[in-house]
């Protein structure tokens, strides 16, 4: 009979321990992760950059990767962004009654190995179970710390007229992605979630220049959402020329039969980086080296005028709005 | 871009003749000339006009009101595009109707709601059959899926609309028609010869920037004559009988009626009905509902917009009260719509 996660492993009991032994400790062993009630962690002088990241993604595994590699990640970006190095993790998984558990454990595994190459540790952990149809499936929450590296102060505030905006590969393929699993529109494309940790990318561009303006990883609401709250944040205008965005025929496909705008759709292991031009050549060499960011590219540049705005330099040689996103989103991408 | 689209390009540019007013008929060309930058191009001697191409703008208030009544009066369960959920009614939207406790589903395709209807039978549900030639033929075939399969518990509420009879409406403000590809990918191109001979140019254009562009240039080069002409630009798609097959369907299961336009009232024989052998599919049948003429907002104007006679920007509610967040006309609810595109892409205030 298949194993599955029951009430009983949430109890607190022999079960929970039986839970965590043979599914959390054995995937995130490591000496800080201890039976204690709380990690004890040496993190020594320095800024410390703190976050915390919810995930619900449905469905829960996906071309790609899981909700497991997705948690790891998501966190791991959101502290890469403030330019601080990954080092410890917390996690809570919140999980349905009935769950399978090879299912939690392949989960697991992938935590493990998505932790491992960002180099990042899982010291503190928690689980709850809860009854058929009070929760869907699994929910997992991490919590993070990173030490900032020295001289970096990266924030949407910070971009300046005549910075260049850089992506770090082709955009919005973890929404399409998530689309296309639910499979609700009878559409059959081979596309795969551009779920990666990024910590790699951005300890290169550190290594080039420090004076990095702004980072921000593409995830809900897509690499669009992130240039609307930079042009916000830094009262300036951003110009993107159309041509230059990189996007996969597959998803461009998708997205011309749904009428939807690639630059809204959610991406899992891009970053938008803002560098002064004299340095973008620079950072975008030293991206296109790394794993996951080997198509990088310069998309537009930061402008005083249109302050606020996003606007794009279309194919024809004219300028248009890039209209802002409306109503509901996808739901449950992450 | 090529030389040939070079080329187009300038022709456009560097138009300076009389005023020549062009009116796309297609949700999807509005949002692809602003979205392309196409509008960008234009001087000012070229007036593009939005005209009523989308079919949630052309959606009269009654029927979103007759909607509403089959939800929360009837008890059924009204399947429909999305972009319709958020259109007002006289009293409310399907939306309002939810919040209500209606039971409204968004689907994507009309086969979706025959589904619906064979899983659970204790339901009586109504899919919302709107759009043009391009749309109508899936619903024929939820129809006529629906009667094989013998359900009891399946109607549409049929408001869909065909293009011949508008042209022919708003002609007089129009000096050429660029017609709708994929519709015409569907009918053909006899219309269009139709409407040149009644004096009307047009070319069928399709929705790449360069095929965009090479149409308005054809139109440009075209009218220099001062004759009438029917170019198809499109032809790689569409021939000039169209998809015999789709036209063979819509003639078995529908049949013309006259049909109410938002802002531009009864256009007589510009709609399809349900044919009588098929009236036991028929909602307005079935449940028996009263003639509801709905009552629009008085300070919008999207009536206006859709003829021409005015730019969304010029309505006193526009981007104020108007906002695709709130639309007070159906113009500002689809994405196709011209208000949401003129509002969504503000070309005109960019630096």
């Amino acid at each position: 009979m298949e194993k599955t996660v029951t009430l009983a492993h949430g109890a607190g009991g022999k079960q929970t321990s039986e839970l965590i032994d043979t599914i959390f400790k054995a995937h995130f062993s490591n000496p800080e992760l201890t039976a204690d009630d709380a990690a004890v962690l040496d993190i020594g002088g320095g800024k410390i950059a703190f976050t915390t990241d919810g995930f619900i993604v449905s469905p829960f595994e996906f071309p790609g990767g899981n909700i497991g590699k997705l948690s790891i990640c998501g966190t791991v970006n959101d502290l890469s962004c403030m330019g601080a190095k990954p080092q410890y993790l917390s996690c809570a998984f919140v999980i349905e009654e009935g769950f399978p558990m090879d299912k939690l454990e392949e989960i697991a595994a992938a935590m493990e190995k998505t932790a491992a190459e960002a180099g990042v540790k899982i010291v503190a952990g928690d689980t709850k179970v809860a009854g058929r149809g009070q929760v869907d499936k699994i929910f997992i929450t991490t919590t993070g710390i990173g030490k900032i590296s020295e001289n970096v102060r990266t924030s949407g505030a910070y971009a300046k007229p005549g910075d260049a905006v850089i992506v770090t590969g082709d955009i919005g393929r973890h929404g399409c992605t998530i689309l296309l699993a639910r499979d609700e529109f009878g559409i059959d494309a081979k596309v795969t979630s551009d779920c990666a940790p990024l910590w790699a990318n951005v300890e290169k561009m550190l290594g080039v220049t420090s004076d990095i303006h702004v980072i921000r990883d593409a995830t809900r609401g897509g690499v669009g959402t992130v240039l609307y709250e930079i042009a916000g944040q830094s009262g300036t205008g951003i110009l993107l020329d159309q041509e230059k965005i990189p996007v996969e025929p597959e998803v461009r496909g998708v997205c011309g039969m749904l009428g939807l705008e690639p630059l809204y759709l959610a991406c899992e292991g891009r970053l938008v980086v803002v560098v002064p031009k004299d340095k973008a050549d620079a950072v975008l060499d030293a991206l296109r080296g790394c794993k996951y960011s080997e198509n990088a590219a310069v998309i537009g540049e930061i402008t005083e005028e249109n302050a606020g705005k996003v606007v794009m330099k279309t194919a024809v040689g004219t300028k248009t709005l890039l209209p802002q996103p409306g109503g509901e989103l996808l739901p449950r991408i992450c | 871009m090529t030389e040939t689209i070079e080329k187009a390009k300038s022709t456009i540019t560097g138009y300076n003749g009389k005023k020549l007013r062009i009116m796309e008929v297609c949700g999807t060309h509005t949002h692809e000339m602003f979205r392309l930058g196409i509008r960008g191009l234009l001087p000012e001697s070229i007036d593009l006009i939005s005209g009523p191409g989308c079919p949630v703008c052309v959606t009269p208030v009654g029927y979103i009101d007759e909607a509403v009544m089959l939800a929360l009066e009837k008890n059924a369960v009204i399947c429909t595009f999305g972009d319709l959920i958020r259109v007002p009614g006289t009293e409310m939207s399907l939306a309002g109707a939810r919040s209500r406790g209606g039971d409204i589903r968004p689907v994507y395709s009309p086969l979706d709601a025959v589904e619906i209807a064979k899983n659970e039978p204790d339901r009586q549900i109504v899919f919302l059959a709107v759009g043009f030639e391009t749309t109508t033929p899936s619903a024929c075939i939820a129809v006529k899926k629906a009667r094989k399969l013998g359900l009891d518990n399946f109607s549409i509420l049929a408001a869909n609309k065909t293009m011949p009879n508008a042209y022919k409406a708003l002609m007089s403000s129009v000096d050429a028609y660029l017609y709708p590809g994929h519709v015409n990918a569907i009918t053909g191109t006899a219309v269009c010869e139709e409407m040149k001979k009644l004096g009307v140019s047009g070319v069928v254009a399709g929705f790449t920037a360069s095929e965009l562009i090479t149409a308005i240039a054809v139109i440009i080069e075209k009218s220099k004559t001062g004759e009438p002409f029917f170019v198809n630009c499109y032809p790689r798609v569409v021939t000039a009988e169209g998809n015999i097959p789709a036209q063979k369907l819509m003639a078995e299961v529908m049949e013309p009626c006259d049909s109410e336009w938002r802002g531009l009232g009864v256009i007589p024989m510009s709609g399809m009905k349900l044919r009588d052998e098929y009236s036991e599919l028929d909602a307005r049948i079935k449940f028996d509902l009263p003639k509801i003429s709905g009552k629009a907002n008085p300070a919008c104007r999207c009536g206006d917009v859709l003829q021409g006679k005015c730019k969304p920007s010029d309505c006193k509610v526009f981007g104020k009260v108007c906002t695709p967040q709130h639309p007070v006309g159906a113009c500002m609810v689809s994405t196709e719509g011209a208000c949401s595109a003129y509002y969504q892409y503000g070309g005109a205030e960019l630096k």
